[in-house]
């Protein structure tokens, strides 16, 4: 099946079709399922704010469209800080797909995070002249600032040097891994106290930023779900918004995503 | 602004940071695992032929609900609250609706129609739709039985009782609108089928700004007031985000006072 352009070519789904009344009870037993994973949720949501912190000592220095940034300056004046970890390596031509798809769902949520005292920037080893273009590309308007030349990706363990890849497996999402690239997706969260100090709280990588993907959270609840079990991987089928129709990849040579046979070109 | 005291964690060195991580991850992939496998349930689920032709008024004119799956053979239908004499969407339907947008071009190339539909006249919500920036496609389903069908509008009889069928029970619902997402799929014949849907904080998923806060420091930090009591049109905050746009004039809303109360924002 096709996997791109219209997305209307797809295998047509059988199914049991029922009364109303006995979708209703079969329905409502799914319910009382979907309350409890929703205050599991919360729940975990509450875990994760328990966590301690660590003191962020190291001064890292981005550069940003607009000059040299801080990791304070990042705050941009509010207490708490979201970064996503976009991938995109020095010597990529595009951001990675993936991270594409998710970033594309953050703009409208900005203006209403920063209600709730929450600044948000995505950060990439890319300099900042490939950064600007792409993001031009893409039409995104959340702050995007390169740590090209600083410790950050490395730190927060969202980029690889060559001799952690030359050891086949590196250290990712709490665990020692075999991953393709030299970067790699994640989420780090960081408190700016009064006195200016910084404080790291939390970083998920891998699936741990799928929540963010809400073309996945509608996906979950559509008639074929994901539709994901036949591909080579998840998000096989995925390009960046507007490479659907041809959908040409500038970097596929790169090995951001696994290794699977000839992608549409 | 959050009026959340200063959350005061212990500090810890990176190495206990580490091991208290890795105990919270073990319990944040069986929670992906759990929502996977809840996802599947929700696949199996029994299907209801949809028989009633529902037509709805559209920019381009009437379109019966097969029409609305523009080709394709899933279409997720998000209920957005606009009754025929409101101004304004309600704050919490236009909170979910402003992440609409993103999803909607990738869930095409999966082969899956998202619309939103309200029981206002289309002439009644388009000046809104304009001045919130949303692109999506926007469909009313006024002098359809489609709303009360599907659980999302309730008569003045009800409204008066205080009792009406919601999130699949009787329950005192506090608007005449309700909002929710019903799924549907349409087969090779044209058959149409009513696949799912679900109500109140079933739709929580799809506000990324949630999905966001559920990462943060202080979390959705509502503890002291009704969830969403906070949120805006995103036009009626008193600043931008964005640095260079133009903050709004005004910072009051401008939806109906009962728009501000219930609606999306109910718990449990």
């Amino acid at each position: 099946m096709s996997t791109t352009g219209t997305g209307k070519s797809a295998a047509a789904l059988k199914h049991q079709v029922v009364s109303r009344q006995e979708w209703l009870a079969a329905r409502k037993a799914l319910l009382a399922k979907e309350k409890k994973l929703t205050h599991d949720r919360d729940a975990v949501a509450a875990e994760r704010r328990a966590l301690p912190w660590v003191k962020v000592d190291k001064s890292y220095v981005f550069d940003s469209s607009t000059g040299k940034q801080t990791l304070a300056d990042l705050f941009d004046g509010r207490s708490q800080l979201i970064i996503y970890h976009f991938m995109f390596g020095p010597d990529w031509n595009e951001g990675c797909p993936s991270c594409s798809f998710n970033m594309d769902h953050t703009d409208p949520a900005l203006v209403h995070l920063a209600q709730r005292d929450v600044s948000f920037a995505a950060v990439s080893r890319a300099p900042i002249s490939k950064i600007e273009p792409f993001k031009k590309r893409m039409g995104w308007r959340f702050p995007w600032v390169s740590s090209h030349g600083n410790d950050f990706n490395y730190d927060y363990r969202v980029s690889f040097t060559a001799e952690e890849m030359d050891e086949g497996k590196v250290e990712y999402n709490f665990d020692m891994v075999e991953f393709p690239s030299s970067e790699a997706p994640g989420i780090s969260v960081f408190y700016k106290d009064a006195s200016g100090n910084i404080f790291h709280t939390y970083s998920a990588y891998a699936r741990g930023t799928e929540n963010t993907v809400n073309t996945y959270n509608y996906l979950d609840y559509a008639p074929k779900g994901r539709d994901e079990d036949h591909l080579p991987f998840t998000m096989a089928w995925v390009r960046h918004h507007d490479r659907y129709t041809d959908g040409v990849l500038a970097d596929a040579d790169k090995p951001y995503w696994p290794s699977f046979d000839s992608p549409a070109r | 602004m959050s009026t959340a005291a200063t959350p005061r964690p212990r500090i810890v060195s990176q190495e206990e940071w580490l091991a208290a991580r890795r105990q919270l991850l073990v319990k944040e992939k069986k929670f992906t695992r759990e929502r996977d496998a809840l996802a599947a349930e929700r696949r199996a689920l029994p299907w209801v032929k949809v028989e009633k032709d529902y037509v709805f008024d559209t920019p381009s004119g009437k379109k019966a609900l097969a029409d609305l799956f523009e080709g394709r053979s899933q279409l997720l239908v998000y209920h957005l609250m606009f009754a025929s004499d409101w101004e304004a969407a309600c704050l919490g339907c236009s909170f979910v609706s402003d992440h609409l947008d993103g999803a909607v071009h990738h869930l095409a190339n999966r082969d899956v129609t998202l619309v939103a539909v309200s029981r206002a006249p289309i002439g009644k919500f388009a000046p809104f739709k304009q001045r919130m920036g949303w692109r999506f496609k926007w469909y009313s389903s006024f002098g359809t039985d489609f709303n009360r069908d599907f659980h999302v509008s309730f008569t003045k009889q009800e409204m008066a009782a205080g009792e009406m069928f919601y999130n699949y029970k009787m329950q005192n619902h506090p608007m005449e609108e309700g909002h929710g997402l019903s799924a549907f799929y349409k087969d090779a014949a044209a058959h149409v089928f009513h696949t799912y849907s679900t109500y109140g904080r079933g739709v929580e998923s799809f506000i990324n700004a949630y999905n966001l806060l559920d990462l943060a420091p202080k979390g959705r930090d509502e503890q002291d007031q009704m969830p969403m009591a906070w949120v805006r049109h995103h036009d009626k905050y008193d600043s931008d985000y964005f640095a260079g746009e133009p903050a709004s004039a005004s910072t009051a809303s401008v939806a109906p006072a009962s728009a501000t109360q219930g609606c999306c924002a109910q718990r449990p």
